[in-house]
């Protein structure tokens, strides 16, 4: 393989000759983009900014990168020939073809086209190489980018790319966004449609689908509104406010500033300012209509890699590869168009959602967003069928709000057949007597007082006066038959570990701040009610309700048969007892301060403040600092015996992932059946066995928070915002949620912290708005070409405030025969988190080289399939990529290398990353995987258009410099990495210490009056909001171990026993190969 | 005949001191020598010890006693034949030579040592310490365990009972606290942060090692933690530095110290919170929460004087020790439901109950039982605790009733009234060689230390010859059985000394702290031949038989299944008579009896009639408590039990004895019936008409007011009319009741009774016994 191509040529690395620094591009990020861009040729000549040029040039690059498939090839320059054989690789595909740079002035014209472009069947699939467009602008400074054109294949329909592409290629292109990039963006982002112009120009041909798969490519642009890398599809990028800096759309979010106290900044809402950015409708970009075609067109088409031409040089630009390109400003996507799903932006990026008809794709969506008819197209295509609902999710600020339905004494109307909701895809027939299901195909009768007659379209006149029969989703007030009991209140019981070592590390006191601070966040009202307790070898309750006393201590020294010492007034209203609480809350940690016992009975814990609970059910909040050593459920250090048996050890590793014994999970199903909630809290700084401790959150809907090694310094204000979080976050209690879907489907099963104790329904004790569940499906039957499939998501729950509702959530696709449509319409966001999901599953079941292999393997025959059914015309040597997909493998190879799959994680950090990934968003799942890099110390140079954190850097040490500072964030942890050479002007900026040794491990952030350390200050909140969490902040120092964990998140590196991205690629490409021959 | 065998009465039993210097009183006082004879005297040969009663003339020894050789080991005492010129002394019992130590060197025929005087039978030794860590006395404990399943108004008369206890409490002592109903709660009253409580659960039984474990007082659960954290400042684990178990003071502080606390713990005590079932019993886990006070207390150094001091108001319907299920539909046992072997929860708490008690006696720690209920608690079943502890027990209706006040108020209170509380006591018994000891019956407990001293059958708790006694005071009484079993050689007349020696050794921890050793050494006559009945009747004590007789009838009642209590008294009374009575065969008219045995028929026609054998008036709970009393109170005070003490005030003379007859109900009459556990004061007719017009109030009639007033320990006073002629005429002789009506004397009163009365009890008797 090596031989045929050029590829080989361009090492991935950077290459002697630029020099990036050197750029001039004072401009936006520059340097860092720059630097990362050294590696690949293009970039230097590059004006980091001069956008047209990039373009240009870029193109080239792409072209070459890209479809110089090479660029695999250029890595394994010999070997890789594979790839390089095909000639035109792939990658480059995209990219190389269109020539982006037209985009940039384009966008405007886009918009009009939209609808157009839909129409246009071709159009759809462009879009995804638009989307990359954006990052394309930059162009210049990166290869990829650069070829804005053709890179966007790769980038892929830019709004997908982004995430990825992010970085590197990314980070140019936003920075230089406006120019080309956007036209890229703009069309690529708009999508199908939007690409439509361009698109069909180059996409034209067949290929184009390929890439261009417009639509598709959002999915790994990936984060969804929180535009992790990159931000939105790539379109707006630049332009709109969108990104994450400006921090506004997110602002949505309840966190917001509020939280971080810490942060001094964080107080300013960014927001405002980013809105601005006029929300574009999803489906046209703004920018360069005819761009996102463009790209694809030729070879690219379908896979990016090929780089059409071997002419550029053999080698693959690494930075022509597809990555995640962000984007920024907040698309405006309406559900349904013309009686036809629209297909969704990437669930990374920022859109605004107009229910009309199916719910927004926040609260559900499919892995592909045209299901296939039959079970073997299904299987032919190796894709998942699944769902990721998410039914609490935060909508976007400028969304309606779902609307409520009051039905009356009788109930939310049902068929009477499956039970099915009233949606909006029920036909009435028969001047609307009769209403025919659209999941059971079953005819009902229409209830007298239901009745309306049918205009003249077929459809009730009253539709748009009826949320139920116009909106995606809607809640209906639950009737009493929908209640075993009233309502259960908002109880809130906190037990927090007292032993020897928590008091000692401080977390005690850390837990004891943190809940007394977030009283004031509980729900206000009579409903609140909470409770308290400690343990260490024993288990000690509060009684509260002493008016003028001190609260009264009950231990419970039984931790093999726990009970409750109270009949009353362990859990009383939260007016009641503040002040009390308070007091408790304060003292507690003196009030153990010399407590000699390290025992921590976990187990009996949990299980007397459950008995507690059991006549109401709430959420139960523990804080935990070490190994539970006692009493029921008490666990052991299999972490070390597991050690000690290295040679049996291989083997059944995997089995130390499993939990211990089945005690705990007997407990939990006990507790879900009480509607009792679990979230734990790990402040330690030792094995505490997650993988046995997680089954409870796992089972009754709650989550374990890690903060290891727990730092007293550091891990408060996380701590604390967690908890703030927690309570207040949007949540429903006592949860019974079941999905439906039409016949043909059934479903397959369900994954995420819940608990099923029949085979239809999930228990949630609680669920929340970060809360994920995946559901799969299987075909019992064949679906009509040309008819629609539905789900329908039905959760009954309770509120804070103690109303019953019903959110039901509806999402009806099409149904095709057509490979190439499931292709075309697949969404990569949904099928990675599928991936992530099902290789969470697996690792504790199966050993770890089997998993990852399983992984790859999935990726690999998707792509085959694709290779083989749709992409049939290109040449063997070439590595196609569908545009919706091509970010697989780049996500394929981060999560093979993510913590979870790695062999030399500690367990427990293995085990929550597990426990983690079971419940996570999409948007959440894409940083856990293939993390944000950002540069910090050019950040003052960097326009603060909002965008600051759409520069993203691909995760590749070719692009970290000695004299860089770069933070890394997954969504939870912030790496900050201080290269050795780092400007001691800049170290005092940002951390008031002039050298690197100087700056606390455990880094507080502090702001300086600069206007660097501001800008930090706010990238940081901005992520903080972003996420939803406080970002636990950890000071990586080139040279140290801190600074080889930091490298080890950089997924695109060569590492031992595990390949580059360029490898990797070529590794896909020659398994595919194999499987043609 | 009839008049001589009731003329006695009690008043006749008025020596100075009955039970002499030594405090011990025996059935015989001069013993059959064969046990042929011995059988053949009916009446066991037993001896009734009051261990440590005071006494003015008590010589007080300030060293160790003087012991002879293993396995003998009796004490020095005034019947060894001692040697001053060789200073050798010969033991009594075992006839070995024994040298005087060093320390005896200086004494000779003029200067002899305090015990070896004559009349010095009884002597204390009060040994000094050995050294520093001996000396320091550990301070009393007091546990208190309150029940709180009580209505409001029964806590508010616990709580201020508490107070004052704890008011009366010398300032050293350790108080702890334990509350307990549906679930016990342990108070961890050096813990000043806040109310700290430790609670557990009724539904299981916890074993000691758990207890101590749960609560950090194990050794296990201490060390790890010191381990742990070696650079911890050591956290006044010796505040007081009595405690090498350390950390109990957590839960036991000085009085001093927590007089505060715990006043305010009891001003915020509330009744049990969790939720009664209508048609239920109130939860309430007694037994547990003596497990948890006996397995704190078990935490303590050996040695320390401890009472766990239980307050309960209910039965226990939870856990280990229920004895009645919380379905109100389910009555408490009943005598009935005992004898047919239909009380289902019983034996399961007995045996818990007995377990515990073997805990207690292990740590020598005493169970003291406050049971105030207008239905069962449970006393039943506790009894072995008590008793085997050496507990005090009072059983009332209400704690607001002045039984339980003043009898709770004496146990704290210093001085005169004072019980003198003493601890850790154990009692050894020495005797000559023909005698063997078949047990005790009283409140102690079998340190099962077997010897040749034991005797094959065993009465009480036997098969030792050494017995704990927890707790004790100085009216503590143990009755001893003893068996009669010559060996070969001493079966020859004149070849052996015609004194048997017995000696009793009792170790004890007095009121102060103090580790005392009281030694009694008693000699008796042997009577050789069944010729020498004279001899055998002089030496009769028939109010010691009646107690001993009343003892170990109840024993046999509670032991002996299908035992028939009233013919086995009948049989003995009628084969004692026919040995001791003077009269010719069959002629019932020529019976007569040495005045020594003259009022024992009497005795048991009352023994009879009592509570003792008659148990099924009463409930089981209230047998336990009058048998636990029986067992552990003076002979004087026993008999009184058997048989009430009646008498008669008037205005024109000084008290008298009445006879304990219905004929003894005059108009102008006062009649007091002490009856021991009750107290009853009789206004004859005119007497009452008077008091109702308030005579008592002048000035002239203020002895008449100063009767009523006259209160006893443990006293009731009843004065309602007729509750208390009800009371009364069950205890009086039914002389004539309206069977015999004819002879009624004008003014007095009639029985409504089919029970014969004392006249024709001795007329059956005298017949049964003249029959050849």
């Amino acid at each position: 393989m090596a031989s045929s191509q050029p590829f080989p040529s361009a090492p991935p690395r950077p290459q002697p000759g630029f020099s990036p620094s050197p750029n001039p591009n004072p401009s936006s990020t520059a340097d860092a983009l720059q630097t990362l861009q050294i590696g690949r040729a293009p970039p230097p000549s590059a004006a980091p900014r001069a956008a047209s040029i990039p373009f240009s040039s870029p193109a080239s690059r792409f072209g070459l990168s890209r479809p110089g498939p090479p660029p695999f090839a250029s890595r394994p320059p010999t070997t890789s020939a594979p790839i390089t054989s095909n000639g035109p690789p792939a990658f480059g595909l995209g990219a190389s073809r269109f020539p982006p740079p037209p985009p940039v002035a384009q966008r405007p014209p886009l918009a009009g086209s939209p609808a157009s472009i839909r129409a246009s069947p071709q159009a759809q699939v462009s879009r995804p190489f638009t989307g990359s467009s954006p990052s394309v602008p930059p162009p210049s400074s990166q290869p990829f980018m650069g070829s804005p054109p053709s890179s966007q294949p790769f980038m892929g329909s830019p709004p997908s790319s982004q995430p990825f592409m992010g970085s590197p290629p990314s980070s140019q292109p936003y920075m230089n966004p406006p120019p080309s990039s956007q036209a890229f963006m703009g069309p690529p982002s708009s999508r199908p449609f939007a690409g439509p112009p361009s698109s069909q120009p180059f996409a034209g041909p067949p290929s184009s689908k390929p890439f261009g798969a417009p639509p598709s490519s959002q999915p790994f642009g990936g984060p969804p509104s929180s535009q992790p890398f990159g931000g939105r599809p790539s379109s707006q990028p630049f332009m709109s406010p969108t990104m994450p800096f400006p921090g506004t759309p997110a602002s949505s979010l309840p966190f917001g500033t509020p939280s971080w106290q810490f942060q001094t900044q964080q107080g300013a809402p960014p927001m405002p300012g980013t809105m601005q950015a006029p929300p574009r409708m999803f489906g046209m970009p703004p920018n360069m209509s005819g761009q996102p075609m463009a790209p694809f067109p030729p070879v690219t088409g379908h896979s990016p890699l090929a780089g059409h031409q071997v002419s550029t040089q053999s080698k693959i630009d690494p930075n022509q590869i597809p990555r995640p390109v962000p984007s920024t400003s907040p698309t405006l996507f309406e559900t349904r168009q013309g009686n036809q799903a629209n297909i969704p932006p990437p669930a990374t990026s920022d859109f605004i959602v107009k229910d009309n008809g199916n719910c927004s794709p926040r609260l559900m969506r499919c892995t592909m967003n045209q299901i296939p008819c039959t079970g073997d197209l299904l299987s032919t295509s190796s894709m998942p069928l699944a769902l990721m609902v998410q039914p609490f999710v935060l909508p976007h600020p400028s969304e309606e709000p779902i609307q409520v339905v009051d039905f009356g004494e009788s109930g939310p109307l049902r068929c009477s057949r499956c039970k099915g909701y009233m949606n909006p895809f029920m036909r009435f027939v028969d001047q609307g007597r009769q209403f025919i299901c659209n999941l059971c195909g079953f005819m009902n009768e229409t209830p007298r007082d239901y009745y309306c007659n049918l205009g003249p379209d077929g459809r009730r006149r009253d539709v748009d006066e009826r949320p139920e029969l116009c909106r995606g989703t809607v809640e209906f007030v639950a009737t009493k038959e929908y209640m075993v009991r009233d309502p259960m209140p908002a109880v809130f019981f906190f037990i927090i570990d007292v032993s020897m070592n928590a008091i000692q590390t401080g977390a005690t006191a850390a837990a004891c701040t943190a809940i007394n601070q977030a009283l004031a966040d509980l729900p206000e009202g009579p409903r609140t009610m909470v409770g308290i307790a400690t343990f260490n070898s024993s288990i000690h309750f509060y009684n509260l309700k002493r008016a003028s006393q001190q609260p009264l201590m009950l231990i419970v020294p039984d931790i093999q048969d726990v009970y409750t010492p109270l009949h009353t007034d362990l859990i009383v209203q939260l007016t009641e007892c503040r002040q009390n609480l308070e007091q408790l809350l304060d003292s507690i940690p003196n009030m153990f301060e010399n407590n000699r016992v390290a025992e921590s009975a976990f187990g009996a814990a949990l299980k007397a403040a459950f008995l507690a609970m059991k006549p109401t059910g709430g959420k139960l909040l523990v804080f935990q600092s070490v190994l539970p050593s006692v009493g029921i459920g008490s666990l052991y250090s299999r972490e070390a015996e597991g050690r000690t048996n290295v040679s049996s050890g291989d083997k059944e590793a995997h089995k130390l992932l499993q939990p211990a014994d089945k005690t705990l999970k007997t407990m939990a199903i006990e507790f879900a059946e009480y509607q009792v909630c679990v979230d734990i809290f790990l402040t330690t700084q030792m094995f505490v066995d997650i993988a046995s401790l997680s089954v409870i959150p796992r089972t009754t809907g709650g989550q374990v928070y890690y903060y290891y090694p727990f730092s007293v310094i550091s891990d408060p204000a996380k701590l604390y915002n967690d908890l703030r979080w927690n309570i207040s976050r949007p949540q429903g209690f006592e949860a019974v949620m079941r999905v439906r879907c039409s016949q043909g489907l059934q479903v397959q099963g369900y994954s995420g912290n819940f608990c099923k104790r029949i085979p239809t329904d999930i228990d949630l004790p609680a669920i929340d708005c970060d809360k994920t569940i995946m559901v799969t499906f299987k075909h019992d039957d064949k679906f009509q070409e040309g008819s629609e499939c539905a789900f329908q998501c039905a959760l009954l729950y309770t509120t804070e405030y103690g109303q019953r509702r019903i959110r039901i959530i509806n999402l009806s696709l099409p149904c095709t025969s057509m490979l190439s449509n499931l292709f075309r319409s697949a969404d990569l966001d949904t099928q990675f988190t599928c991936f992530l999901k099902q290789a969470a599953n697996g690792i504790p079941a199966s050993p770890l080289s089997e998993v990852r292999e399983q992984i790859t393997n999935l990726c690999i025959n998707i792509l085959h399939s694709y290779r083989k059914f749709c992409a049939t015309a290109s040449s063997s040597g070439q590595l196609i990529l569908p545009e919706a997909l091509k970010l697989l493998p780049l996500y394929t190879l981060a999560l093979v290398k993510s913590i979870g799959l790695r062999n030399d994680g500690r367990l427990d950090d293995r085990s929550y990353w597990v426990s983690r990934s079971a419940s996570l968003s999409i948007p959440m799942a894409f940083p856990l995987v293939y993390p944000r890099m950002i540069s910090i110390h050019d950040l003052a140079s960097k326009e603060d258009d909002g965008s600051l954190l759409s520069a993203t850097i691909p995760l590749s040490s070719e692009h970290i410099n000695d004299d860089g500072i770069y933070l890394l964030e997954n969504g939870e942890d912030g790496l900050i990495y201080v290269g050795n050479m780092v400007n001691p002007d800049t170290l005092q900026q940002l951390f008031g210490v002039s050298s690197v040794d100087g700056i606390p491990t455990q880094l507080v952030l502090q702001q300086f009056d600069n206007d660097l350390s501001k800008k930090l200050n706010d990238v940081v909140n901005e992520t903080r909001r972003q996420r939803c969490s406080y970002l636990r902040l950890r000071l990586c120092r080139k040279g140290d171990p801190s600074g080889l964990f930091f490298l080890s998140y950089l997924v695109e590196d060569k590492i031992p026993g595990g390949l580059s991205y360029v490898e990797f690629l070529v590794h896909v490409h020659r398994q595919i190969q194999t499987k043609m021959a | 005949m009839a008049a001589d065998l009731a003329g006695g009465g009690v008043g006749a039993a008025a020596p100075v001191d009955p039970d002499g210097p030594d405090g011990v009183r025996m059935t015989w006082n001069a013993w059959p020598r064969s046990k042929v004879e011995a059988s053949k005297c009916v009446i066991p040969v037993a001896a009734s010890i009051a261990t440590i009663r005071a006494s003015p003339s008590l010589l007080v020894l300030p060293y160790a006693p003087l012991r002879c050789k293993p396995p003998c080991a009796a004490v020095l005492n005034p019947f060894a034949r001692v040697d001053f010129a060789a200073k050798i002394w010969i033991c009594p019992f075992c006839f070995s030579r024994n040298h005087f130590p060093p320390h005896y060197a200086a004494m000779s025929e003029t200067n002899v040592p305090g015990e070896l005087y004559p009349q010095c039978t009884t002597v204390e030794y009060a040994p000094p310490p050995l050294d520093a860590a001996a000396a320091a006395v550990p301070p009393p404990v007091f546990l208190f365990v309150l029940d709180t399943c009580l209505i409001e108004e029964e806590l508010g008369f616990v709580k201020s009972a508490m107070r004052r206890a704890i008011g009366l409490l010398p300032d050293h002592a350790l108080v702890g606290l334990v509350t307990f109903g549906t679930q016990v709660h342990l108070y961890e009253l050096g813990f000043s942060d806040l109310s700290k409580i430790y609670v557990f659960r009724a539904t299981k039984e916890i074993s000691k090692e758990q207890i101590l474990d749960q609560l950090g007082l194990s050794a296990a659960s201490i060390r790890p933690g010191t381990a742990a954290a070696p650079g911890y400042p050591k956290a006044g684990l010796q505040a007081n530095g009595l405690l090498p178990s350390g950390s109990v003071n957590r839960f036991l502080l000085p009085a001093s110290d927590c007089e505060y606390t715990l006043s305010a713990l009891l001003d915020e005590l509330q009744t049990d919170q969790w939720p009664v079932e209508a048609g239920n019993r109130a939860l309430r886990c007694t037994g547990v929460a003596l497990s948890v006070g006996a397995g704190l207390l078990g935490a303590c150094m050996p040695g320390t004087g401890a009472r766990i001091i239980a307050l309960v108001g209910g039965p226990c319907t939870e856990g280990p020790g229920m004895i009645v299920s919380k379905d109100l539909s389910e009555p408490v046992r009943s005598h009935k439901d005992l004898d047919k072997d239909a009380a289902s929860h019983f034996h399961k708490a007995i045996k818990f109950y007995d377990n515990l008690a073997k805990q207690l006696v292990s740590q020598g720690h005493v169970l003291d039982l406050f049971a105030s209920a207008l239905d069962q608690v449970g006393v039943a079943e506790m009894k072995v605790v008590v008793e085997r502890t050496g507990g005090l027990v009072v059983l009332a209706e209400s704690f607001g009733h002045p039984v339980f006040k003043d009898s709770f108020k004496r146990i704290f209170e210093d001085g005169e009234q004072s019980l003198g509380l003493s601890f850790n006591g154990t009692l050894e018994i020495n005797c000559s060689k023909d005698i063997k000891i078949q047990g005790v019956i009283g409140p102690c407990a079998s340190l099962e230390k077997k010897g040749a001293l034991c005797a094959d059958t065993v009465i009480g708790q036997g098969s030792t010859t050494s017995w704990r006694l927890c707790g004790l005071d100085g009216s503590t009484c143990l009755t001893a059985f003893f068996d009669i079993s010559p060996g070969e050689r001493s079966s020859q007349p004149g070849t052996t000394n015609p004194q048997l020696y017995i000696q009793f050794l009792t170790n004890y921890q007095n009121p102060e702290g103090q580790m005392r050793i009281r030694v009694t050494t008693v000699t008796r006559r042997w009577v050789d031949g069944s010729a020498n009945t004279e001899e055998l009747v002089e030496g009769f004590d028939q109010e010691t038989a009646a107690v001993v007789l009343a003892r170990y009838i109840s024993l046999k009642m509670e032991m002996e299944e299908e035992f028939d209590a009233t013919r086995w008294l009948d049989r003995s009374l009628i084969r004692l008579c026919s040995r001791f009575g003077d009269y010719r065969k069959d002629d019932p008219a020529s019976f007569t009896l040495h005045p020594n045995f003259s009022i024992f028929p009497q005795f048991m026609f009352n023994l009879r009639r009592s509570q003792f054998v008659q148990v099924f008036n009463n409930s089981p709970d209230e047998t336990a408590y009058f048998r636990m009393l029986l067992n552990r109170e003076s002979i004087t005070n026993s008999v009184v039990m058997i048989q009430p003490s009646l008498l008669s005030y008037s205005f024109n003379s000084p008290p008298v004895p009445a006879m304990l007859d219905v004929a003894s109900i005059l108009v102008d009459r006062i009649l007091l019936l002490d009856a021991y556990f009750s107290v009853v004061i009789f206004h004859g007719m005119t007497i009452a008409q008077w008091r109702n017009m308030g005579y008592q109030n002048q000035p002239e009639h203020q002895y008449f007011r100063n009767i009523d007033t006259n209160k006893l320990f443990l006293g009731v006073k009843y004065t309602d009319i007729f509750e208390m002629a009800r009371f009364l005429l069950a205890k009086l002789n039914p002389s004539a009741t309206y069977n015999s009506a004819h002879e009624v004397a004008p003014g007095s009163d009639v029985i409504f009774t089919d029970d014969v009365s004392l006249q024709v009890f001795c007329e059956h008797l005298q017949r049964l016994a003249v029959q050849s």
